[in-house]
């Protein structure tokens, strides 16, 4: 799938219902933005945390087309 | 890796398998639809229906949200592309699709400014990069990116950035799965319900399902465990009698959603009294458009679009797919004509679409190898 315009890992990250686990690094506060590495592959992303603030580095927070839809808790897992 | 690893592990996944062996009913055929295209990769990409009896059918459903755009939607896309001083952006799927006379990629190849993003902030970006230029982002998905899309409408009216407008052409999940319900054609013992959808709008909206159409809903994460776990939860409702909506994915999923995404949401979008899915027709209250405090920000009251309906191409079968009533392998042009290369049909062309999944992970077998 790697011949596939824009999708990575084996599927396309955008288009598709799944979401992407990643790691929260820095926040942004003032913009509302966090810069995140993606689990799968540890690229850096910036992304939209308004659905799920406060959040803070370290925290794990799952990504969908650039926003955090939810934050992945340790005690639910 | 946390919340992935535990949830690939092997030896698990053949303890599982053995419960679901002993938990049919020897005789009886049951058929599961998994309504997430996510679901779909992530079966034929771990094998997992491998790991099922022969008697377990997965039946693929709807929810892959390029494979539903309509050709005509297309169509409409490539217009406002083609609209002097505008740059076009999508996903990178949505790029490939076929509208009735090319893609947006050939429209980019012909000259229009077609961009490829991962995101709607990127849209936006772009944006205000390009002060001088009108930047679209023709937005598809389903509850799970319609949020995404809604903040960044949202945050483009902040900025006060007046080149930004958005094509809206969200879905929602709930009206296909009523009128698959409804479809004389398709019998089913019950639905693996989509992961990250229920992550915005919870688990409650499936309630209907069990209730109307006495069908057992288990929501499920997209690892193979999750999936497996997710079949033996649906065969023990039917062994029991027991017939509701569980949620397998409860390390993500809240059973009442994300109330800030739905709030989001409730403010930019408002429903279309229609929309129409390829495959599955016009279906009532299934599409989003901008809200008219929005309606600024959209693409289609800003630019003219042609807004004409297409028919499908006849030789292509992405309804039937769709809709679960034929597997990718038994439409006429699968793999000949229509493979993920140079696709006919959109359920070919995402990596979530059922066809291009049975095409890239060499599903062309007709019957089943249990091991």
């Amino acid at each position: 799938m790697s011949d596939h315009d824009g999708c990575v890992s084996g599927h396309c990250i955008t288009c598709g219902d799944e979401a992407t686990p990643m790691t929260v690094l820095r926040v942004d506060e003032a913009r509302g933005l966090a810069l995140c590495a993606a689990d799968e592959d540890g690229g850096h992303h910036t992304v939209e945390i308004a659905l799920v603030a406060p959040t803070g580095p370290g925290d794990r927070l799952l990504v969908h087309a650039g926003t955090a839809i939810a934050s992945l808790q340790e005690a639910s897992a | 890796m946390k919340f992935v690893d535990e949830f690939r592990d092997a030896e698990l996944g053949r303890v599982v398998a053995n419960e679901i062996l002993a938990s049919v009913e020897p005789g009886r055929h049951y058929k599961f639809m998994e309504v997430c295209g996510g679901h779909t990769h992530s079966i034929y990409k771990y094998g997992v229906d491998d790991l099922l009896p022969a008697n377990i059918e997965l039946v693929h459903g709807p929810g892959c949200p390029v494979c539903v755009i309509p050709m005509g939607r297309v169509d409409d896309g490539i217009a406002l592309a083609h609209e002097p001083g505008v740059i076009f952006t999508c996903f990178g799927d949505m790029m490939r699709v076929p509208g009735s006379n090319g893609s947006l990629l050939e429209a980019k190849a012909a000259g229009a400014d077609v961009r490829m993003v991962y995101s709607p902030l990127d849209a936006l970006r772009i944006a205000k990069q390009n002060p001088d230029r009108e930047v679209i982002f023709f937005a598809i998905g389903f509850e799970t990116t319609a949020p995404s899309t809604a903040l960044t409408l949202k945050r483009a009216r902040a900025e006060e950035v007046s080149n930004f407008s958005c094509m809206c052409s969200h879905v929602t999940i709930v009206p296909p799965l009523r009128a698959l319900l409804e479809s004389p054609d398709l019998r089913l013992d019950g639905f693996i319900g989509p992961g990250h959808v229920s992550t915005v709008v919870g688990a409650r909206p499936f309630e209907f399902i069990p209730a109307d159409y006495g069908k057992p809903v288990v929501v499920a994460g997209f690892e193979p465990l999750d999936i497996l776990q997710a079949v033996l939860m649906i065969l023990r409702q039917l062994a029991d009698g027991r017939c509701l909506v569980e949620n397998q994915y409860k390390r993500v999923v809240p059973y009442e959603g994300n109330l800030k995404a739905l709030e989001v949401m409730s403010e930019v979008f408002e429903l279309r009294p229609h929309f129409e899915w390829r495959g599955l027709g016009f279906i009532s209250h299934s599409g989003l458009k901008l809200s008219e405090a929005y309606a600024d920000l959209d693409a289609e009251r800003r630019f003219r679009v042609p807004g004409v309906p297409v028919a499908d191409p006849k030789a292509c079968q992405c309804g039937e797919v769709l809709k679960g009533v034929i597997k990718p392998w038994e439409c006429k042009v699968f793999g000949t004509a229509c493979t993920p290369e140079r696709p006919i049909g959109t359920c070919m062309v995402s990596s979530e679409g059922a066809c291009a999944a049975y095409y890239n992970y060499g599903r062309f077998a007709r019957e089943r190898e249990v091991v």
